[in-house]
């Protein structure tokens, strides 16, 4: 569960500073994923910036699965972030001086999750799950760019963690590879993964359990197209 | 698979490293320069101290020496032996005679003993030849032989104050750790027996009772006391003792000056390591600074503020560690080179070479952790980066625009847009600029105060008589063909008296060094003129008033102008009013009197012992021949001269005594030079890449390359010229410093303080052409990477 409480952000410069979000109020459910929707400047990215701990509010409370985000210290920040977020960045952020392997093992090594050998055989088995294994020693920057968001998957979920959020994570791909990079997302979903998605395209937003609009740092809507097409679904079961 | 055993965050380390193996090879040599600088000048320090002193206590010093009237026979030395505190007493003497080399005479100074073979104080080793030295035979000490011009089974002719020219064979060479080597000094050393000094009519007469204490480690104070007593005991028994001489205890002539050359260095080389550390400092900003994204996206992953900190200080500490693995043994041999060098120059025999654990304790601390100190800064600002913004940095903002740069150049603005980096970079050049300066106004000072010699003294010669001589003398010589102006001086070696004492005088057994004399000039005195620190100088009607010059003020610090000292001239006492205090460089502590009353205390009946005389020559050649001429005219007349002392000697030997300081300085001032240098190729070409982006924005909007190229140059150029502003503003108080240090060290004066504009434009034409290579290549590169390829860059 994700709780925001009269979460505002304002970012200093010019008369007062820039108010990004204001007074957002919202209750994200567990396992479900949730696509974040707005135009440009509506405060998408910072609002995902500040459930993955990316980010601090001005003001308001932010709570992930219980935990007290706003209220940690930089390190413990980082540590909850290493073991509970897995994060997907839309230019994929791969370290380029690493294998797409070796990449994938840095979050298991900063947070102290495996040993170095476990973690290589870890790696590996993410890689095999976004299809991408026989890459496994190469450097990205061999890669294509759908190939290096699968990385960027298999990375976000080196620590197991409950909560992926991915920032606009096909804005930089063709529209087959983002729907297979899409397909993956919401498999995450049915293994109990709860998916934050930051995405300025509508059409995307079908795979989504939840769509949370924003426009002027307000949330302005809140729906869920595939919660009542399944529910619908289970009665007709019934 | 490495990636199975290391953790992955040291691999990204290491991959890093590769990645940028030239930028990381620049930074470990900056550190190994200096550290093996560090390492040269510590290990040559803890050699040389160790050998100077060994080679000194060898020799077994006397703690004092007793100046007597007559000879220092049986009784004297047994009066000596008995005192309690007394370990050894020896009887000897020292001659000042003269030598005859090709035409000219030069001073030499004869060391007279009984029994070379039972020497047990002031010892001296034997090198080669005969041992110990036949009745008529003399032994010459190794560093006199070149400059006397002689060596075994050649004879030697010399006079001494008797006058008449003697052939002495030369027998053998020995060495004598105690003094400062013969060619320093301008004096030759030769070693005789009682016998011989009696067939070259001297009475066979050791005026010196030299004594060793008990105690090893008495203080000078203790030292000049027991031999006080001693001296007590002597008259007691009819034994006239004329003065003590005390040299400061166990310590060899020139420890002070090897000491305070070998911390100079050091200073410069820890200077050299804060350099390289700056240079790793900033080429870390650079990196952490493209690294910023990374640093976001392993935040983002899990990695902890306390990790990156030991990632990248680990990092710094890996750099330093090898720096130090490198210069260990390259600073080894640079202390071995260095210690050889010196060991030459103050001719000591260095048996142990062994360098203490310490110094590479010193090295291995000083290379890794001066480096991570100040590496820290830019460690600790990149980690403490929030996770945002380090996603969101782009390259080079323009953070540092806060002052309206509005109305400066594009270049200009450029510069200033990274104030952290440029203060570094500044620094970086500033800080070797100004040792760059500094080192070569030091060596400019020490000149123009060389050439006060010449601008206070106006004579060519200077000629001291063993026996007060007639004033007709001067009239004579006066006669010769180009003598333009002889003056009388009256001149004798003086003590400053206490009361109830014998004379005690700070001299070794060279007597030249820490020694005091008195001089009496003429009432019309044309041929010196030295500037008056404080009072005034001599006047016709003075009577008891006395002129110190500094050297004679810096050894009574406590007196002042107004203050009256007590001096003793061969044992005669007299009261003295200070009434000025003048600066004499080149000379040891004298005492100026009115030359009235000077002959009535010293008793010299209006004769003089010392001539200055001033040539018309005008050329070297002929002040050469004019010399030789008074020489000639001084021998047909049978005078018994003491020295005859060309003031271009004087100036040689004040030269040799401290150049050897003044080019290890420059050399120290181009390593620091190649240091700042490196350290603005570094800095620019950082700049330059962490700015393609924007030029390939600037080319897509219309920018030539030539464009790019002035910009870079132009940018550059402005960085070169600030850090030269800050490098001349920063020399002024460090060559103050080192005037100061230097002066005191070699004139116990502070030398001028000179800015030279000679030194200032070498270091701005440094570091021109220094801005210019340091950014051409990359200017090129910029200028010429496709705007397509710079925007992929970020």
């Amino acid at each position: 569960m994700i709780e925001l409480c009269g979460v505002g952000k304002v970012f200093p410069g010019g008369q007062g500073g820039f108010t990004a979000l204001d007074n957002v109020e919202l209750r994200l459910p567990a396992g479900e994923f949730i696509a974040i929707v707005g135009k440009s400047g509506s405060g998408k990215s910072t609002l995902i910036n500040l459930i993955a701990g990316i980010d601090r509010p001005s003001r308001g409370e932010i709570r992930v699965a219980g935990t007290p985000v706003d209220a940690l210290d930089e390190s413990a920040l980082a540590l909850w972030r290493g073991r509970t977020v897995g994060v997907v960045f839309q230019f994929f952020q791969l370290l380029p001086t690493l294998s797409v392997v070796e990449n994938v093992m840095l979050p298991m090594d900063f947070c102290g999750t495996l040993r170095p050998r476990a973690a290589r055989a870890r790696a590996l088995e993410l890689l095999g799950q976004v299809g991408i294994a026989d890459q496994a020693d190469k450097l990205p920057s061999s890669l294509s760019g759908g190939q290096q968001q699968r990385a960027a998957v298999a990375r976000a979920l080196a620590n197991d963690p409950a909560l992926i959020v991915a920032d606009e994570p096909t804005g930089n791909l063709d529209t087959h590879t983002a729907m297979a990079v899409l397909n993956l997302l919401t498999d995450l979903t049915a293994i109990g993964k709860t998916v934050v998605m930051v995405t300025h395209e509508r059409d995307l937003t079908s795979f989504a359990d939840r769509i949370v609009t924003l426009a002027d740092g307000k949330v302005v809507g809140e729906s869920a197209p595939r919660a009542s097409v399944r529910n619908a679904r289970e009665t007709a079961d019934a | 698979m490495v990636n199975a055993i290391v953790g992955t965050r040291w691999l990204k380390l290491f991959r890093d490293l590769e990645a940028e193996w030239g930028r990381v090879l620049l930074m470990v040599a900056a550190i190994a320069v200096s550290i093996v600088a560090v390492g040269a000048i510590l290990g040559a320090h803890a050699v040389l101290t160790r050998a100077i002193t060994a080679n000194y206590l060898d020799t077994h010093p006397a703690a004092a020496t007793l100046d007597l009237e007559g000879d220092a026979g049986a009784a004297a030395l047994v009066l000596a032996r008995q005192h309690p505190a007394v370990a050894d007493a020896e009887a000897r003497d020292v001659i000042l005679a003269r030598a005859q080399v090709g035409a000219d005479w030069r001073p030499l100074l004869l060391f007279v003993c009984d029994d070379f073979v039972a020497m047990r104080l002031n010892t001296i080793e034997r090198l080669d030849g005969a041992w110990p030295p036949a009745t008529g035979d003399m032994l010459i000490d190794v560093t006199a032989t070149a400059m006397l011009g002689t060596e075994i089974g050649r004879r030697l002719r010399i006079k001494t104050a008797q006058g008449m020219a003697h052939e002495v064979p030369v027998t053998g060479r020995v060495n004598d750790h105690g003094l400062v080597p013969a060619w320093q000094e301008r004096i030759g050393y030769g070693y005789i027996s009682r016998e011989t000094l009696a067939s070259l009519g001297e009475p066979p007469v050791l005026h010196e009772l030299r004594i060793a204490l008990r105690d090893p480690s008495a203080d000078a104070a203790a030292v000049a006391a027991v031999a006080n007593d001693v001296g007590r005991q002597l008259a007691a028994h009819g034994i006239v003792v004329h003065e003590i001489r005390v040299p400061p205890p166990r310590q060899h002539p020139h420890y002070k000056q090897m000491t305070t050359m070998l911390y100079l260095m050091l200073t410069f080389s820890v200077m050299a390591l804060v350099l390289s550390s700056l240079l790793v400092a900033n080429s870390l900003s650079a990196m952490l600074a493209r690294q910023a994204r990374e640093i976001g996206v392993m935040k983002t992953v899990g990695a902890r503020t306390g990790q990156i900190i030991r990632l990248y200080a680990t990092l710094v500490a890996v750099l330093g560690a090898v720096a130090v693995v490198v210069a260990i043994p390259a600073g080894l041999m640079g202390a071995r080179a260095l210690t050889n060098a010196v060991a030459g120059l103050l001719n000591l025999n260095v048996a142990d070479n062994w360098v203490p654990l310490r110094v590479f304790a010193v090295q291995g601390c000083c290379g890794v952790l001066v480096p991570l100190c100040v590496a820290l800064v830019p460690i600790l600002r990149a980690s403490r980066t929030s996770v945002r913004a380090t996603l969101d940095q782009h390259g080079i903002g323009s953070e540092g625009l806060r002052l309206r740069t509005g109305h400066f150049p594009l270049a200009v603005r450029n510069a200033l847009r990274r104030p952290g980096r440029l203060a570094l970079t500044v620094a970086l050049l500033s800080a070797g600029g100004a040792m760059f300066m500094t080192a070569l106004n030091v060596a400019e000072s020490w000149d123009r105060n060389i050439a006060k010699i010449y601008e206070t003294r106006h004579y060519d010669v200077e000629v001291r008589f063993y026996q007060p001589q007639s004033v007709d003398l001067a009239r004579s010589l006066r006669e010769l063909p180009g003598i333009a102006v002889v003056e009388t001086w009256g001149y004798s070696p003086v003590a400053v008296a206490k009361q109830g004492q014998i004379d005690v005088v700070r001299a070794y057994p060279d007597r030249g060094h820490a020694s005091v004399v008195i001089m009496a000039p003429p009432t019309a005195m044309r041929l010196v003129s030295f500037p008056v620190l404080a009072g005034r100088w001599l006047r016709d009607d003075d009577t008891d008033a006395v002129v110190l010059n500094h050297a004679m003020a810096a050894q009574m610090p406590e007196i002042r102008v107004g203050d009256t000292i007590d001096l003793s001239i061969a044992g005669r006492r007299a009261a003295w009013r200070v009434v000025g205090l003048v600066e004499e460089i080149g000379s040891v502590g004298a005492a100026y009197v009115a030359a009235d009353t000077f002959e009535r205390i010293a008793g010299t009946g209006g004769q003089v012992r010392m001539l200055r005389i001033a040539t018309l020559a005008d050329s070297p050649q002929a002040r050469v021949d004019a010399i030789r001429a008074i020489e000639r005219r001084l021998d047909e007349d049978r005078v018994s001269v003491e020295t005859v002392l060309p003031l271009t000697e004087l100036s040689m030997a004040m030269t040799d005594h401290i150049m050897i300081l003044i080019r290890l300085l420059i050399a120290m001032a181009v390593i620091l030079a190649a240091v700042g240098t490196l350290g603005l190729t570094s800095a620019l070409g950082i700049d330059v890449l962490e700015r393609m982006r924007e030029f390939a924005v600037m080319k897509t909007i219309g920018a030539t390359p030539r464009r790019i190229v002035v910009l870079v140059l132009a940018e550059s150029l402005f960085i070169g010229m600030l850090s030269w502003l800050a490098a001349f503003v920063f020399a002024l108080p460090l060559t103050l410093l080192l005037d100061t240090l230097v002066g005191n060290l070699g004139f116990v004066a502070a030398l001028p303080f000179v800015i030279s504009p000679g030194p200032a434009l070498m270091w701005l034409v440094l570091i021109a052409a220094g801005s210019i290579l340091a950014s051409g290549i990359p200017a090129r590169r910029a200028s010429q990477l496709s705007v397509a390829q710079a925007l992929v860059q970020l």
